[in-house]
């Protein structure tokens, strides 16, 4: 049964959002999840014949997602109804 | 209302075990190994041997109407992984354990006796280098009769209105600063969202993962007191917990209820993006 091996975990920053970029290798392939750290939710995943293919790839893929994600003006204020 | 509070270490004993102790466990008879992930592709590319999985997006809710699974449901579904009322069931999955939280939460709703979560969850298991097994798991099926669903575990819409209005419960907002601010409305690549940003009114931000290591695994009891204990959270009054859809909230439920022995705890499962789009209520944003 096999073992997954060269496993690593980093942080970084994609498009201003900190992530976590997960790789081993399985079975001969790379595998990479990179999600973001808090909230940490999964993003994206990739596969590939090394470390650094397998990365680049989940990384481009995450890019391009991250650089969707909508951000709210700053709030201000409270809008609780008085009484409530 | 008040409730007895201990953060007992023998609690976190009777709800938790080590890859070690899984590792050495996962083929006994009266043990069943369950995954349960974020990402429900996981399984499939390797799990813990001899671990079923499980979807929660089909099997661990109801797929017509927003709902925890249903009783029948949940009754199949226990049966055909091969569970009776009598088996220890670990469960374990990604993102330090989110779902698997979230599926311990519905256990204990449908009254299994012996659940405990795999502390470190996939993460862990991998970073440890462990086996990892892509055949389909096939256990022997048995016919598995649930109790009908404790409520206590869970918190509703018109409790959790009662309990912001009168201050009467306290709130636990478990989502990031920027979901409970308002800044976003969901968290980067998920897809579930609401009409607007901000916090039910007298909610307390505690991050989900700052009950967790780096390694995945939970804080000790006495660093969770302090934590939960520097927002006001001791236990003294009753607890709902909230997140986006109830799954990262469960994992802060197991938290109070079990690793922090805090009596009366609740899981609102229909977390903000059911309170987040509601017509005329009361907004809080900081």
């Amino acid at each position: 049964m096999p073992k997954p091996e060269d496993y690593s975990e980093r942080k970084a920053d994609i498009a201003g959002w900190p992530v976590t970029i997960v790789s081993y290798r399985l079975d001969g392939v790379y595998r990479t999840t990179i999600d973001n750290t808090d909230p940490g939710a999964w993003v994206v995943k990739a596969e590939g014949p090394s470390k650094a293919e397998s990365e680049a790839k989940a990384t481009q893929e995450a890019t391009a997602l991250l650089e969707k994600v909508k951000r709210s003006k700053p709030p201000t204020g409270c809008t609780s109804v008085p009484g409530f | 209302m008040s409730t007895t509070t201990s953060a007992s270490p023998q609690t976190a004993q009777e709800v938790l075990v080590g890859t070690d102790w899984v590792a050495s466990h996962q083929n006994d008879s009266n043990i069943r190994v369950v995954e349960v992930d974020v990402d429900t592709k996981a399984y499939n590319e390797g799990h813990v041997p001899n671990a079923v999985g499980w979807a929660w997006d089909t099997q661990l809710c109801d797929t017509v109407r927003r709902d925890i699974v249903p009783k029948g449901a949940f009754e199949r579904l226990m049966g055909e992984s091969g569970i009776t009322p009598n088996t220890t069931v670990i469960l374990y999955g990604d993102n330090n354990n989110w779902f698997a939280a979230w599926a311990f939460w519905q256990l204990k709703v449908y009254g299994h006796k012996d659940v405990r979560l795999m502390n470190g969850g996939r993460k862990k298991w991998i970073a440890e280098g462990r086996e990892l097994s892509t055949q389909p798991v096939k256990p022997q099926a048995t016919t598995y009769q649930a109790k009908d669903a404790d409520t206590s575990l869970r918190a509703f819409l018109p409790e959790v209105m009662k309990a912001a209005a009168e201050r009467s419960q306290q709130m636990v907002d478990v989502r990031s600063p920027q979901e409970f601010s308002g800044e976003l409305l969901a968290p980067p690549g998920l897809p579930e969202t609401c009409q607007r940003g901000g916090h039910i009114p007298s909610a307390k931000n505690i991050p989900w993962a700052k009950a967790c290591n780096e390694d995945g695994t939970f804080k000790s009891p006495a660093d969770l007191k302090t934590l939960y204990g520097a927002a006001g959270i001791t236990g003294e009054k009753p607890i709902i917990a909230y997140c986006r859809i109830g799954e990262r909230s469960s994992h802060t439920w197991f938290v109070l209820k079990y690793l922090l022995g805090y009596k009366n705890v609740k899981n609102y499962d229909g977390s903000w993006t059911e309170y987040g789009n509601l017509v005329g209520v009361s907004v809080e944003k900081p």
